[in-house]
């Protein structure tokens, strides 16, 4: 099986661009979710984007801007729930969400052609991605990633110490609402091309096996990077080769996430093979 | 629109039977998530007994069957992957969830019919249940409520204060196993006829919005259960009026109710000027990460 011929291919170079962009973006982010534990808000906004794709079907505009307008709607209603004692933050997570994707199926359910529409936007068509698509994903990426190299030390203070950052004078909520902006972009930029389940496994999986490897963030982040970007190139390759020369079809999303969770159970059976120093001494002593 | 024309015909019979059962279930169970913070969970649960459902599919036996022993293997794999020291119990959600729900459309998409297939899963066709399927609803539903009424105190004490629970003497973990499978095999026999996210959203949805009104847990419970069923009642109704897909009404029905109980509600609403008194070490202060 030879991993680099299947993208000698117009489709396949495009597909591969898009989740090498996206592989590396959601990884960074991603190591961001998994340290402050909302894997479920990164879950909740990949449905919760569901309606605004819908209308903007409806009406006949960019799905993008449809998406972006509710991702941003769902970041700042999160960033304000959660405050509700009788409620808890994931109680309210878990009715947004499934309201908000049920108000899209509602919608798109009047439309012929149901099914196929809400496959697509589950799975994605990463092998159908033109060039439109490859800019509005490297546009809404760039800023993303501007944005987080800009507040990536705050941010991470936030995650570890709340109690200092509000201490040293930033305000918490204003950054809680830059990171659930954060995820929503990823989302919003990956959704049309990768489907939604595809997007939430690219934030939480590279992140999750990066930190059973490193200790520091910054490692961390390379790490996660480097491990989306993979399961993108090797997923792809994967079921290409499989389809075309075993002629068994394979959704190309759903095969980089199985080659993702595969990372994530490597890295798990290799993290108890590091030294760690810090741990031995405090057992000894 | 009278609300008994709407249900006239045979298929709409058993489907109001269905989302009254189903609805009462969920709201009955809902509690128990609600007090342990699982809704996460049962969201996984519900997208990774996918591959169950497929493969049970392929082989010909039964859904439930499948889609039962796949969730098990879930609840396994979350409590293997969150036991390590540095997979925190959310990020092993996550994986797992996704994980599951690929492998799942790996399987499908060999097949032929790939996406027909998925909608039923993932929104329910609630208009199409049989016979059979509300016998199943039923038997499973009772056995449900059975053991969570058996156990009602235990499982209470669990979620309050697990410590005193061990200290008496019971058994923590085999409860804490006990109530994942309820929870289990409550989203198992709601997806076939109403589907993964409305399983989530019925499970929920009721309870929170009963834990509003109510500080008393049994009538937080029969509130949910009644709230929970009005909800599939409702929503059957104005989808079979609308024709719009009646999964997706049911959930924003319940949606709405807990939309509005947030603002109205008496003592914990939006509204509601009084502070609440904060029991000390209740469950509900939230433990903010």
């Amino acid at each position: 099986m030879n991993l680099l011929e299947p993208f000698t291919i117009p489709y396949m170079q495009r597909a591969l661009v898009e989740v090498l962009v996206l592989g590396a973006l959601a990884g960074a982010v991603g190591v961001l979710v998994v340290l402050r534990r909302l894997a479920f808000v990164g879950d909740a906004l990949t449905h919760t984007v569901f309606p605004g794709v819908v209308i903007a079907h409806l009406l006949g505009r960019s799905l993008l801007l449809g998406a972006l307008a509710f991702g941003v709607l769902t970041a700042v209603l999160l960033t304000g729930l959660g405050s509700h004692r009788r409620v808890g933050d994931d109680a309210a997570l878990a009715i947004l969400l499934t309201s908000f994707f049920s108000l899209g199926v509602v919608l798109i359910s009047r439309t012929r052609g149901f099914t196929a529409d809400l496959t697509a936007f589950l799975f994605g068509r990463v092998l159908a991605v033109d060039r439109t698509d490859l800019l509005q994903t490297l546009a809404v990426a760039a800023v993303a990633a501007i944005v987080l190299a800009l507040l990536h030390k705050e941010l991470v203070l936030r995650a570890f110490d709340p109690e200092a950052t509000a201490a040293m004078g930033y305000r918490t909520r204003a950054l809680d609402l830059v990171l659930n902006l954060l995820i929503a972009l990823v989302v919003v930029a990956a959704v049309e091309a990768v489907g939604t389940v595809l997007v939430i496994a690219l934030i939480v999986v590279p992140a999750a096996a990066a930190r059973l490897l490193a200790d520091r963030v910054a490692a961390m982040t390379a790490l996660a990077c480097l491990f989306g970007a993979t399961g993108g190139w090797l997923g792809l390759a994967v079921s290409y080769e499989v389809s075309v020369d075993h002629d068994i079809r394979l959704a190309a999303g759903a095969t980089i996430v199985v080659v993702l969770v595969g990372l994530f159970l490597l890295a798990a059976a290799l993290a108890p093979l590091r030294r760690r120093p810090g741990r031995v001494a405090g057992a000894s002593g | 629109m009278s609300p008994l024309e709407a249900f006239g015909d045979g298929f709409a019979r058993r489907a109001l039977l269905e989302a009254v059962m189903v609805g009462g279930l969920c709201g009955a169970v809902g509690v128990h998530v609600l007090l342990r913070r699982l809704p996460f969970f049962t969201m996984a649960l519900g997208h990774a007994t996918f591959p169950g459902v497929v493969l049970a599919g392929l082989l010909g036996i039964s859904l439930f069957a499948g889609a039962a022993a796949f969730g098990a293997v879930v609840v396994v794999v979350v409590a293997l992957l969150g036991a390590r020291e540095r997979v925190d119990d959310t990020s092993a959600v996550g994986v797992t969830l996704s994980g599951a729900f690929a492998l799942g459309v790996l399987l499908l998409s060999a097949q032929a019919g790939f996406s027909r297939d998925l909608t039923a899963y993932l929104v329910g066709s609630i208009v199409t249940v049989v016979p059979g399927d509300l016998v199943t609803t039923a038997v499973v539903g009772a056995a449900m409520l059975a053991v969570l009424a058996a156990l009602h105190k235990e499982l209470v004490l669990g979620a309050f204060d697990r410590g005193g629970l061990a200290a008496l003497g019971y058994p923590v973990l085999a409860l804490d196993v006990v109530l994942l499978l309820v929870i289990e095999a409550t989203v198992v026999t709601s997806i076939p006829a109403v589907g993964t996210i409305l399983a989530v959203a019925l499970i929920v949805a009721p309870a929170a919005t009963a834990r509003l009104w109510t500080e008393r847990l049994r009538a937080t419970m029969a509130l949910a259960a009644t709230l929970g069923a009005s909800s599939g009642v409702v929503g059957l109704a104005i989808s079979l009026q609308w024709r719009v897909a009646a999964g997706a009404t049911i959930v924003l029905v319940a949606a709405t109710l807990f939309a509005v109980s947030l603002v109205v509600a008496p003592r914990h609403g939006l509204l509601a000027r009084r502070p609440a008194y904060v029991a000390p070490g209740s469950a509900s202060t939230s433990s903010r990460a």
